[in-house]
């Protein structure tokens, strides 16, 4: 079963290392701007959230594109573009309702998540748990888990 | 008890029951579930932990104790510090150092800061 | 180039001239780069008696070749100038994101020179460099004049900046980056201020390149994993952040309290622990670019009077503004913590002058007369009261913006002030560790436990336990630590790092990051190296071994409670060792031979 990337906002510590991890991955150097993971910061509420994109089953960039650069790949589920079929009209970054495509204006071309051919490095790196890549089978939902032990408890302090 | 009798009665595995204050901090507390404890027995640090152990569970002993090993005397997992009244007992006698009545022995996961 | 980007800029406040010169490859090698290579930078181009509060006193900014990498926690960057608190070299060092920020705009550092006739800011994007008015930001504090910057530049945009205490001149005021990240000791914020510099602002699109990403990646993987793995950056600092140290202190007995007065054991120190603060008011963990450990620690008080949210505080400041003040209450401490930050105070030299008000007005050095109201030991709403006044230098707090050592010496009792080349003293009691006196006392910008951190070994047993008590051997181990610390400031990734890896572990990183060769040996030799061009600038600007000394209090009054009541330190049993180990004559002055083994 293919696996997903999970984000867990309330597990950021905010330091972007996923975002320097996934550019040097793809590029061989520190580019954070070229990352195709960003940490939103909201400073005032202390707050960060971790965004890269998910990988929609029916996605809105897949449809828009026009020369079908635009390709998932079978074994990560990833929506990969090839840039030798990309004519960069940005049609898929108007698409996404996520903002989780980009466009590098310094090499021409399109950012978006690729699994990292499925060992994504956001993940490995993140050293809060805040973006995991899990089976996504309802028994390894981190969410879920935490939201069961509430009522765990709830019926322990009942018992 | 006189000195004779206490030599005695030692020599039969017989312990005097003293008082300590036991303090633990930082993670020991989620496993302690308390700040602090009265503990009765006498000897040395590592009968004390040895009784902790016993008393708190498997947890507390992963992070004191390192995995024994057979025919080895027990050791410390480097995990822990432990003061005796403010010494480190790596100055006093290590785990062999003896309590008297009214000591304060504090256990810290090995942390920092700055 | 690799590492570093290769290119500082220039920038003079009097004429407003803006230039972009190549980094002096040669330096960079020889100093790294943020502490050393500032400093060096500093040293060449200004006379070591300049006045710190002078158009003269260049203010530099400098990342390390690390800074803005994978590795760990390059998040570091420094400022460099002459301190207007000590008269020594101020190098402070602050993380966040805004050094990542400078190289990724293509910099490594700014030299700030001369002083700007009316407030300026300075907006860097990528190569786009201009002065800009900054006469609608003065008087505000760090939040609104970040806000403000980010709305009328780049929302993407890192801001570092000065509050009105930087404004006021405060001895002791400190450069605030990314809202609550500061370059925090020696008063570089006045020196900011002085030059009418409210803030630089930064938003970089660009790249910092490693010679071997193949290498880099392997070096920084295996030093994230001895991070990760070790019980003090892999646990221990994130859930419970520095203030894990109250508790471990107050029962060996090294606890300042009460403006060291009362040293030994704080009656309510588990109050203000940071087991205490994580059940609390923390709201959860930061960690800066890079970061794999997260010590920061966002808060939140959500009523009462010191109601408020922010960041920290961290240990220092939970004992400066704690326990060296007398206060337990932990809602004070993170509301004049807070204020630190807004207004732009270091908190270490804050509580430690307020403590030092506070011993003068029980001894009846000053009364009501000066203070307007009583302040004693404890007053939490003073200590509160008195940290805003100072930022604005307010009523005594035009008293306390001095420092403890001006402020004690007016009124005639100098040896109250608990500070090092009046520098005040961080939240260990030399008497309970020798060795970390003996680091106070021989630290080139004063009082400071980040130029060789002996409580690690001391008290934590990292890398292994050392008597505290015991003065011999300390020498040694203190030097090592001085150099390693300057060779780790100097890459720009952040000190904490040094409980989990070594120099071999940073010299790998270095190498593959920079392309130019180095053994952990070369890394003790840089820092070494750093260490003694620090020494020659003191040196030359009148500092003697008599400065290399502690607070009379600390050599001479025993502790009074507590476990080790009855100990004083011992610096006379060390300092000459200390000397000889470092290649220095009797009197604390670097050798010929020593200077010519070090390249300076």
């Amino acid at each position: 079963m293919a696996k997903v990337l999970m984000i867990d906002p309330g597990k950021c510590i905010s330091c972007r290392t996923c975002e320097l991890a996934c550019v040097f991955k793809h590029d061989k150097e520190f580019r954070p701007s070229a990352a195709r993971v960003n940490v939103v910061q909201f400073e005032k509420e202390g707050i960060s959230v971790p965004l890269m994109c998910l990988q929609c089953e029916t996605a809105a960039c897949l449809k828009v594109c026009p020369t079908g650069a635009l390709k998932k790949n079978a074994a990560t589920g990833a929506l990969e573009v090839a840039d030798d079929r990309c004519i960069r009209c940005k049609m898929c970054i108007n698409a996404c309702p996520f903002g989780n495509a980009t466009f590098d204006a310094v090499k021409n071309r399109v950012l978006r998540c690729d699994l990292c051919g499925g060992d994504p490095q956001c993940a490995k790196f993140c050293p809060g748990g805040a973006i995991t890549y899990v089976e996504a089978t309802s028994g390894t939902l981190a969410k879920k888990r935490a939201y069961a032990a509430k009522f765990k408890d709830a019926l322990e302090v009942a018992k | 008890m006189g000195g004779q009798l206490l030599k005695s009665l030692r020599s039969w595995g017989y312990k005097e029951v003293i008082r300590l204050k036991v303090k633990f901090f930082a993670l020991l507390r989620d496993i302690t579930r308390v700040k602090e404890t009265v503990d009765f027995t006498g000897g040395t640090v590592l009968e004390l932990l040895e009784n902790l152990c016993s008393h708190y569970g498997k947890r507390l002993a992963e992070w004191i104790f390192a995995p024994s090993v057979v025919g080895k005397k027990k050791e410390l997992s480097g995990n822990v510090i432990i003061l005796v009244n403010g010494r480190a007992i790596e100055h006093l006698a290590g785990i062999e150092t003896p309590l008297k009545q009214d000591d304060e022995v504090a256990i810290f996961p090995r942390m920092a800061g700055g | 180039m690799y590492g570093w980007v290769g290119q500082v800029l220039r920038i003079n406040l009097t004429n407003g001239t803006i230039k972009k010169e190549a980094l002096d490859q040669a330096e960079a090698g020889k100093y790294l780069g943020a502490r050393g290579l500032g400093t060096r930078l500093w040293i060449k181009e200004v006379g070591p008696t300049v006045d710190a509060l002078s158009a003269e006193n260049n203010l530099i900014f400098m990342t390390g070749p690390l800074t803005g990498t994978l590795a760990t926690n390059g998040g570091r960057y420094n400022v460099v100038c002459k301190s207007p608190l000590t008269g020594a070299m101020a190098a402070s060092n602050s993380g966040g994101y805004w050094g990542p920020e400078l190289k990724y705009a293509g910099y490594d550092g700014i030299i700030f020179e001369g002083k700007a006739e009316k407030p300026v800011y300075v907006w860097i994007n990528d190569d786009q460099v201009e002065i800009r008015c900054a006469e609608h930001l003065w008087g505000k504090d760090v939040i609104e004049t970040t806000d403000t910057l980010r709305a009328e530049t780049d929302f993407d945009a890192k801001v570092a900046c000065i509050g009105p205490a930087g404004e006021n001149l405060v001895k002791f005021a400190c450069i605030v980056n990314d809202y609550t990240r500061a370059a925090g000791r020696s008063g570089v914020g006045a020196v900011m201020g002085f030059k009418n510099l409210k803030a630089v602002v930064v938003k970089g699109t660009g790249a910092v390149r490693v010679a071997d990403p193949d290498g880099f990646l392997e070096a920084l993987t295996k030093a994230r994993e001895m991070v990760r793995s070790h019980p003090v950056t892999g646990t221990g600092l994130g859930l419970y952040g520095t203030g894990i140290l109250i508790n471990i202190l107050d029962q060996s007995g090294g606890l300042p309290v009460n403006n060291f007065r009362d040293s030994g054991t704080f009656p309510n120190a588990d109050a203000t622990s940071g087991e205490t603060l994580a059940k609390t008011y923390l709201v959860r963990n930061k960690g800066c670019m890079g970061c794999a450990i997260g010590c920061g620690r966002i808060v939140n008080v959500p009523d009462g009077p010191f109601k408020g949210f922010g960041e920290g505080p961290e240990y220092e400041a939970q004992w400066s503004l704690g326990a060296d003040c007398g206060v337990d209450n932990l809602a004070a401490i993170v509301r004049a913590n807070n204020y630190c930050n807004e207004l732009g105070l270091d908190p270490i030299s804050m509580g430690a002058t307020i403590a030092c008000a506070f011993e003068l007005f029980e001894i009846g050095a000053i009364s009501e007369k000066e203070t307007g109201r009583a302040i004693r030991f404890g007053d939490a709403e003073a200590m509160v009261e008195l940290t805003r006044q100072t930022a604005y230098r307010e009523g005594f707090g035009n008293e306390l913006a001095e420092g403890s050592y001006r402020l004690a010496s007016k009124f005639g009792h100098p040896e109250l002030s608990m500070s090092v080349k009046k520098q005040e003293l961080p939240a260990y009691d030399p008497r309970g560790l020798q060795g970390l006196g003996l680091n106070y006392a021989t630290s080139n910008r004063g009082g400071c436990h980040v130029r060789g951190y002996m409580t690690s070994p001391e008290i934590l047993g990292i890398p292994e336990k050392l008597d505290n008590l015991a003065t011999e051997g300390k020498a040694g181990w203190t030097k090592t630590f001085q150099d390693l610390t300057a060779a780790v400031d100097s890459s720009g990734i952040c000190l904490f790092l040094t409980f989990a890896i070594g120099a071999p572990e940073v010299a790998a990183q270095l190498s593959t990051a920079t392309g130019v060769e180095c053994t952990a040996d070369d890394v003790l030799k840089i820092g070494e190296r750093i260490w003694n061009m620090e020494r020659l600038f003191n040196l030359a600007n009148g500092f003697t071994k008599d400065d290399d000394t502690l607070p009379p209090r600390l050599l001479k009054e025993p502790m009074k409670v507590g476990p080790l009541k009855g100990v004083v330190n011992k610096l006379s049993e060390m300092l000459p060792e200390y000397y000889k180990v470092r290649g220095w004559d009797e009197d604390g002055r670097p050798t010929p031979e020593k200077l010519e083994e070090l390249g300076l």
